[in-house]
């Protein structure tokens, strides 16, 4: 950092997105990088990155009730000397009950109660992409059986998942405009709830699959693009469902199908 | 009342009534629960933390030099986070637990690009983590920034900008499409 280099420093761009220089610098600072737009970019960057994270810890900044009991409790354990470290005794307590949520995983029915805490909520939809990605990994590179219903039974297939999902009218989307035909689809655990996944084929047998399921929060969101090694999947939560749309096809391809199964999905 | 440097004032540490001393922390306690909730990855650890905190700036109160004590309460839980984690050894249970807690924000802001910048976020080692947070939540200056962490401010000035560099190729743009309402 040199601060008397007439070249703008990073160490400035970054205190002039932070608005940590004097008044006169600042103003320098902004006529420079009108123009310089790749820094400008970088600025603009950081400060939406701020704002989002300013927003994100805002809520907690908050006085609660039991606010004097915590000083109280501090100042109780005062004689006592050091006590072991809440924070890293709560997660040992995690890892022991992780292990017991695994094994309840592994038996195939999670408690409720598990995921009765708000803040888990949106770990679902986090876990949209990966659930999408291991669907895809386990399914489509089956050759035998990789549907329990074939396109042949079309109707039969949407009838059955809308019924297990509880969902009137469920269809499914037609992606022969873009050149791939339906192979069938099957009754997956998404979210731990009952939910759908449709299968498609192109001439050249590139498989892409789709997943419907239901989603905690209702609320409606963009697409949202996730890459895991050459398998690039697209999400997005519409209402009461979230979609996935997964292949290891290109991105301008899928998010092509995307856009064409939200248009079917939601019409 | 400050306690007096010598120790001499120890008798309103066990006194019941709240002193001037906790009824400051008190005050603080607020933006103590936001960093708190900034450095941790959960809701839970982040009141673990703050209750963690509490607790040792009572028992250090008679170290407090009388001035900025947001500051040193805020240096007092950075470090107690990290001897936690360096204490701890396994990381993996900490990461694992990154996705299972995402904060309960107001409902008008779009979920998945909140969990995005969650993710974002706890991809971050500590370091970069708590000087991240410290500028831009805390609203720190970088010398105070560098001085609360004691390391060199030209540390503080790499480690913001590789925090920010991550951030910003985590959650480019290009990873979002605006959905076109079908007509």
């Amino acid at each position: 950092m040199t601060e008397r280099n007439p070249t703008v420093t990073e160490a400035d761009l970054h205190a002039f997105a932070d608005g940590l220089l004097p008044p006169e610098k600042q103003a320098q600072l902004e006529t420079w990088l009108a123009e310089n737009p790749e820094e400008a970019a970088a600025v603009a960057a950081w400060r939406t990155q701020s704002d989002g994270i300013r927003a994100l810890f805002a809520p907690y900044a908050i006085s609660r009730e039991d606010d004097p009991d915590l000083i109280a409790k501090g100042r109780e354990t005062l004689p006592k000397g050091k006590p072991a470290s809440r924070l890293f005794r709560r997660i040992t307590m995690l890892a022991a009950s992780l292990a017991l949520f695994l094994a309840g995983a592994a038996a195939g029915h999670f408690g409720p109660n598990l995921f009765a805490r708000p803040e888990l909520q949106l770990t679902a939809m986090e876990a949209w992409p990966q659930q999408a990605h291991s669907a895809f990994i386990v399914y489509a590179s089956e050759v035998r059986h990789p549907v329990e219903v074939g396109a042949d039974q079309e109707a039969h297939l949407a009838t059955w998942l809308g019924k297990r999902m509880n969902v009137a009218g469920l269809k499914v989307p037609s992606l022969q405009v873009l050149g791939f035909q339906l192979v069938g689809g099957r009754l997956l655990p998404i979210n731990g709830t009952p939910g759908a996944m449709f299968m498609y084929e192109n001439a050249s047998g590139q498989r892409l699959t789709v997943l419907v399921g239901h989603n905690t929060e209702n609320t409606t969101t963009s697409f949202r693009f996730a890459s895991n090694g050459d398998i690039e999947t697209f999400y997005w939560i519409d209402g009461s469902l979230g979609y996935t749309v997964t292949g290891e096809i290109s991105r301008e391809m899928l998010q092509q199908v995307a856009e064409e199964c939200y248009k079917q999905f939601s019409s | 009342m400050p306690q007096s440097p010598d120790g001499t004032g120890k008798g309103a540490a066990v006194s019941s009534a709240p002193d001037s001393f906790e009824a400051e922390v008190l005050t603080l306690l607020p933006s103590l629960r936001r960093y708190s909730r900034s450095l941790t990855r959960s809701d839970a650890d982040g009141e673990d933390l703050l209750q963690d905190c509490v607790e040792k700036v009572l028992v250090r109160r008679d170290q407090w030099r009388g001035l900025n004590l947001r500051g040193w309460v805020l240096t007092i839980m950075t470090n107690l986070y990290r001897n936690g984690l360096r204490q701890q050894g396994n990381r993996s249970f900490v990461d694992i637990d990154d996705n299972n807690h995402l904060p309960a924000i107001e409902a008008d802001s779009d979920p998945l690009e909140r969990s995005r910048l969650e993710v974002a976020l706890n991809s971050l080692s500590e370091e970069y983590r708590a000087v991240l947070m410290l500028v831009v939540v805390e609203g720190h200056r970088y010398q105070d920034v560098a001085d609360m962490l004691d390391i060199p401010i030209g540390t503080v000035m790499s480690r913001l900008s590789r925090a920010r560099q991550k951030m910003t190729s985590l959650l480019s743009a290009d990873n979002v499409i605006t959905l076109r309402r079908p007509k």
